[in-house]
């Protein structure tokens, strides 16, 4: 015989066909990232107001907002690409195993292998599409054939190409479609093993159906990665992610699971942007 | 409507498509307080004409209803509303089943009035008078609620059903009684319950209204719960 309370339903919650996160209670091992009081500066403008949030392990994070509301800011804050930016200070932590990845004795590019990131144009380097996918590891020095082999087609067959480019590997990758060449960037940037992959509105060059296609292989690829990824689309995010931060004038304004940021969420300015309501 | 935050997106298209909507809907509602209102009356004065009136106007709470299904199918696929529009537009998708439901039961009470009563049967009808008066009062009272989408007069009205049903099982108590004494009565107090029975389920649906409105203002659904937790909303 089986016992139901009565008590108040919540969409998402009580019968939830996936349990949610409490995403301000996460254990350490649920955690991949963990960003506290971050501040950055481009010069004297404030980009990021304190930001703190936990993005959880294994699950698709995005970030929504309208333009220069820091979002990507906050993504390539990440692995660090804004150290390439002149006049840009940073103040606060962003944890990766417990580690702050703005210490000083960091090593960047042993950052970027961890923390891949994929950009909004797809940029294949002019060469094979064998040779973009195994690049990476050439870089950290592996030269056995048949494992850079075995990486190749791992790599296009997690990102969804490998049947459509497996007779051509020697090909030019600039002959691929836009579509192609963006999952052919996700094959390059996963080859290398990373944790946590960054996507920097992966899809706003593509047409719908090769959108489908990546959201299709963002929703694979958290099984084995972290993904954080910057989108415009609103309904893209609510599609991919597993949980939302919507983020207004460098501040993070409401961070809480998709399902109920998408359906009730608590914060005025949340709802007037996700409705498309005057702000 | 001010509650509704209709009229502040971006898209003065949207804007236009919801309230067009709105505008519908409370159209519908006062169809259907209309036929209800004319099918107590048919009832209560034996106006068979009225009566006929109630069963040849319900294909137009049928059209409404079909109408207005379309049209937040086309905001749906359109628009992909989301937060407070998605909650309205499903809100209004089951309001306007349970106001489409409402006016079939208005037409079965409606049908009691073609039916003949003997005078001493007509207190039989006094009664349904009284339970069908507390039913109107119960949807005029949803229909406003629901106009303002005012989430306090939901919840204080979605208590309204409590007193119906004890109404509705008293005055089954009564037509039992009525059938035991005298047999040949059967025929009539069948069609008096019957269309009791009607008023009853119109209570539920109105019920029903009140819960789409709190989850509407509140993203709470509310139903299947008892009044207690409902205070505590």
């Amino acid at each position: 015989m089986i016992s139901i309370s009565p008590k108040i339903l919540t969409p998402g919650s009580d019968i939830a066909i996936e349990k949610k996160l409490d995403l301000t209670n996460l254990t350490p091992e649920q955690v991949a990232l963990d960003i506290n009081k971050l501040n950055l500066f481009y010069g004297k403008k404030q980009a990021l107001n304190n930001i703190t949030m936990s993005i959880p392990k294994g699950q698709v994070t995005a970030f929504i907002g309208p333009s220069g509301c820091g979002k990507s800011t906050l993504l390539r804050s990440i692995n660090r690409m804004n150290d390439l930016v002149d006049d840009c200070h940073i103040s606060g932590e962003i944890n990766l195993h417990g580690n702050n990845i703005y210490d000083k004795h960091v090593n960047v590019a042993e950052l970027r292998r961890k923390v891949g990131m994929v950009f909004q144009r797809p940029n294949p380097f002019p060469k094979t599409i064998y040779e973009n996918v195994v690049y990476g590891l050439r870089i950290m020095g592996e030269n056995n054939r048949r494992k850079l082999d075995e990486a190749a087609e791992k790599s296009l067959r997690s990102a969804a190409l490998w049947n459509e480019v497996k007779d051509r590997l020697h090909e030019s990758a600039l002959g691929l479609s836009g579509g192609q060449q963006q999952r052919l960037v996700i094959a390059r940037a996963i080859a290398i093993q990373p944790e946590v992959l960054l996507l920097d509105e992966p899809t706003s060059a593509l047409d719908p159906i090769s959108t489908l296609t990546i959201e299709e292989l963002i929703n694979d690829l958290k099984k084995q990665f972290t993904v954080v990824i910057v989108t415009h689309n609103m309904q893209q995010a609510a599609r991919v992610s597993d949980q939302t931060a919507f983020m207004y004038m460098g501040d993070l304004i409401e961070y809480s699971d998709t399902n109920t940021l998408f359906t009730t969420p608590q914060k005025k300015k949340t709802e007037d942007y996700i409705t498309g309501r005057y702000g | 409507m001010d509650n509704l935050q209709i009229g502040r997106h971006i898209s003065g298209q949207f804007n236009e498509d919801l309230e067009r909507v709105i505008n519908n809907v409370m159209h519908m509602g006062g169809l259907v307080e209309k036929q209800l209102t004319d099918a107590l009356v048919a009832v209560g004065q034996s106006d068979v004409d009225l009566a006929k009136q109630v069963l040849s106007n319900d294909y137009q709470i049928n059209a409404y209803e079909v109408s207005i299904d379309d049209e937040c199918t086309r905001i749906i696929a359109k628009r992909q509303p989301a937060a407070g529009d998605l909650r309205l537009i499903m809100a209004v998708v089951k309001t306007i089943a349970d106001l489409e439901r409402i006016g079939d039961e208005a037409e079965k009470i409606a049908k009691v009035a073609l039916e003949s009563f003997s005078s001493s049967q007509q207190d039989l009808l006094i009664n349904l008078d009284n339970l069908g008066r507390g039913v109107l009062e119960f949807l005029q009272a949803s229909l406003d609620a629901f106009t303002r989408m005012d989430y306090e007069t939901a919840i204080k009205i979605h208590q309204m059903d409590d007193k119906i049903n004890r109404e509705y099982e008293a005055l089954m108590r009564q037509l039992m009684t009525y059938m035991m004494e005298d047999p040949r009565s059967i025929p009539q107090v069948m069609t008096v319950i019957w269309s009791a029975r009607a008023l009853e389920r119109i209570g539920d649906r109105c019920q029903n209204i009140c819960e789409y409105i709190i989850y509407f203002v509140k993203g709470k659904v509310v139903r299947h719960t008892t009044a207690e937790d409902m205070k505590n909303l």
